[in-house]
């Protein structure tokens, strides 16, 4: 293949926009995120400390889990084109997506209830909300319930894109044990750093020792999780450079080498993964906190970068077609990139439409 | 049973994009979709035996869409003919099955009013089948080549079977697996 036809078919892909934009990456951060801190509650209230009361250790964490998995799903219904008919998305058997509403709603209900459930009345300023302990006798219930949605929102947040075989870079089964051990990995920091804080009341010597004890657990599995996301991270983008098809090497390219790349390398993988691990294996407390929010950060950027790969096989010349377009009437096409830029107060298209 | 289908022959297409401006006049087209777009155009062949090779694109309206299990509401269908469409009274722009296409023959329109956006795509006329039965979509009445051959492919008497069943054809990304209905018949520049 000659230099020239390698660089036509090689470049980067002018469809007019990313069809999924930065709301989606935030949603599936902040779903995979919420779940997992629910899944990892479950897990430690359930089997790894049965006997003890964790209640009021972990009643930060599900307060979290609440507000990012709320807030998630304020993103998804944004980003819908009407958001006002959102609850329509309950209504078929067969779609992912419908599933994904599902175990949101499990999970966040569930949580709520869990919440309420076990709700001191000696929280300062929030205290009344201790009328709904009687839920208390259905709290397990809950979080068994909320911990089995969570532990689906991890795994649906990847598999959702891998579905989509359109896109060659989601089309992979790395990409779901990828958003999962990240989730995963997002959980345990988010849960070290906010366990046995504000609305939980911590009034015994056990909750303290149980803080203690679940954070030194949590470090030992975040340092396994880290090592787990960046061998699958590398393993899956340098197959895809080595020996996956012509988008998936397009894709690759851009993040080892291309535009990217500083995201890739110093973000996710630098600053997201490798640094945090020497702190947490570096020890010390300060470096904990450090560790934990830069593996947040680097669990974010994840997302948005794989998000923004959307990249589809293009047709016969597509390329050109929309090289073409942007070349010949720039002004249209200005107005295409970004609409409503030109917009004033009052003004709508079918009027600004009139002046071509 | 009827299965409706499109044949595209690249012998006869010149690039000159009446079926897309036909579609866009039809179908009132908010400037930023276009349903048709012509791709290609490159010049292939040594002189004299040159050629432009256009690609004249739409919906595949694909045996297995992936665009229509996807969707969350039920608003991407598939009638008994094959023709896949959106209920647009049912759409809420998750714009899931604009990612699910394989050929990007779907989108939403950027340019009306946000919260009011659904998803958009060519139904190969189905309104003007409805309203008036045997109708040809506009881009086939339009094409003034007579590129597009619009049809019946269980019909053995229909032009586009007999024409899919004698022709060498091929389809756009076959490989996936979605066993698209349009039909190309491919211009080899006068080799065989």
């Amino acid at each position: 293949m000659d230099k020239k036809t390698y660089q036509k078919e090689n470049a980067t892909p002018q469809y007019p926009h990313h069809y999924w934009e930065y709301p989606i990456a935030i949603y599936l951060f902040l779903g995979g995120l919420g779940g997992g801190i629910l899944f990892l509650n479950w897990i430690f209230s359930a089997f790894v400390f049965p006997g003890i009361d964790l209640t009021q250790v972990m009643m930060l964490p599900n307060f979290v889990a609440l507000i990012v998995i709320v807030i998630g799903l304020f993103f998804l219904v944004f980003e819908l084109g009407q958001p006002p008919v959102f609850y329509r998305a309950y209504v078929t058997a067969t779609s992912i997506i419908k599933w994904g509403a599902v175990l949101l709603t499990i999970a966040s209900v569930g949580d709520l209830i869990w919440l309420l459930a076990y709700w001191s009345p000696a929280v300062p300023v929030l205290g009344f909300l201790s009328v709904f302990n009687f839920f208390e006798p259905i709290g397990p219930l809950m979080l068994a319930l909320a911990g089995l949605a969570g532990f689906g929102i991890m795994v649906y947040t990847g598999v959702m894109l891998s579905t989509l075989k359109a896109h060659s870079f989601w089309a992979t089964p790395a990409l779901p044990i990828l958003f999962t051990t990240s989730a995963l990995s997002t959980a345990c920091a988010m849960i070290m750093l906010s366990m046995g804080g504000w609305p939980g009341v911590m009034a015994t010597l056990i909750d303290y020792l149980a803080v203690h004890e679940i954070h030194s657990m949590l470090h030992l599995i975040d340092i396994i999780l880290m090592f787990a996301e960046l061998t699958i991270l590398l393993i899956m983008i340098l197959s895809f450079l080595g020996a996956g098809n012509r988008t998936q090497q397009r894709v690759a390219l851009r993040w080892v080498k291309g535009s990217y790349a500083p995201f890739f390398w110093i973000g996710m993988v630098g600053l997201g993964l490798v640094v945090p691990l020497l702190l947490d294996i570096s020890g010390g407390a300060l470096a904990g906190v450090v560790a934990n929010v830069l593996v947040l950060c680097g669990g974010c950027l994840l997302r948005f970068l794989c998000v923004w790969s959307d990249d589809r096989q293009p047709l016969p010349d597509e390329n050109r077609y929309y090289f073409r377009l942007k070349a010949s009437d720039d002004r249209f096409m200005t107005r295409w990139d970004k609409p409503g830029k030109e917009l004033e107060r009052g003004q709508t298209w079918a009027y600004k439409e009139n002046e071509f | 049973m009827t299965r409706y289908a499109m044949a595209i022959d690249q012998r006869r297409c010149i690039g000159c994009h009446s079926c897309t401006v036909a579609c866009r006049t039809w179908n009132d087209l908010p400037m930023d979709i276009v349903y048709n777009p012509v791709v290609g155009g490159v010049v292939e062949g040594e002189w004299p035996h040159v050629h432009r090779n256009w690609v004249p694109t739409l919906c595949m309206h694909c045996k297995n869409p992936e665009c229509v299990p996807c969707c969350p509401t039920g608003a991407s269908q598939q009638d008994e003919d094959g023709t896949v469409w959106v209920d647009y009274s049912k759409c809420m722009g998750c714009k899931v099955c604009v990612n699910a296409c394989p050929y990007g023959m779907r989108d939403t329109s950027h340019t009306v009013r946000r919260f009011d956006q659904f998803v958009r795509k060519c139904t190969f006329c189905k309104d003007r089948r409805e309203m008036e039965p045997g109708k040809d979509p506009y881009c086939v009445q339009t094409c003034h080549q007579k590129a597009r051959i619009f049809g019946d492919l269980d019909d053995p008497e229909s032009e586009i079977s007999k024409l899919v069943n004698n022709v060498d054809t091929f389809r756009l990304l076959e490989e996936l697996g979605t066993d698209p209905q349009i039909y190309y018949i491919p211009d080899l520049g006068g080799r065989r």
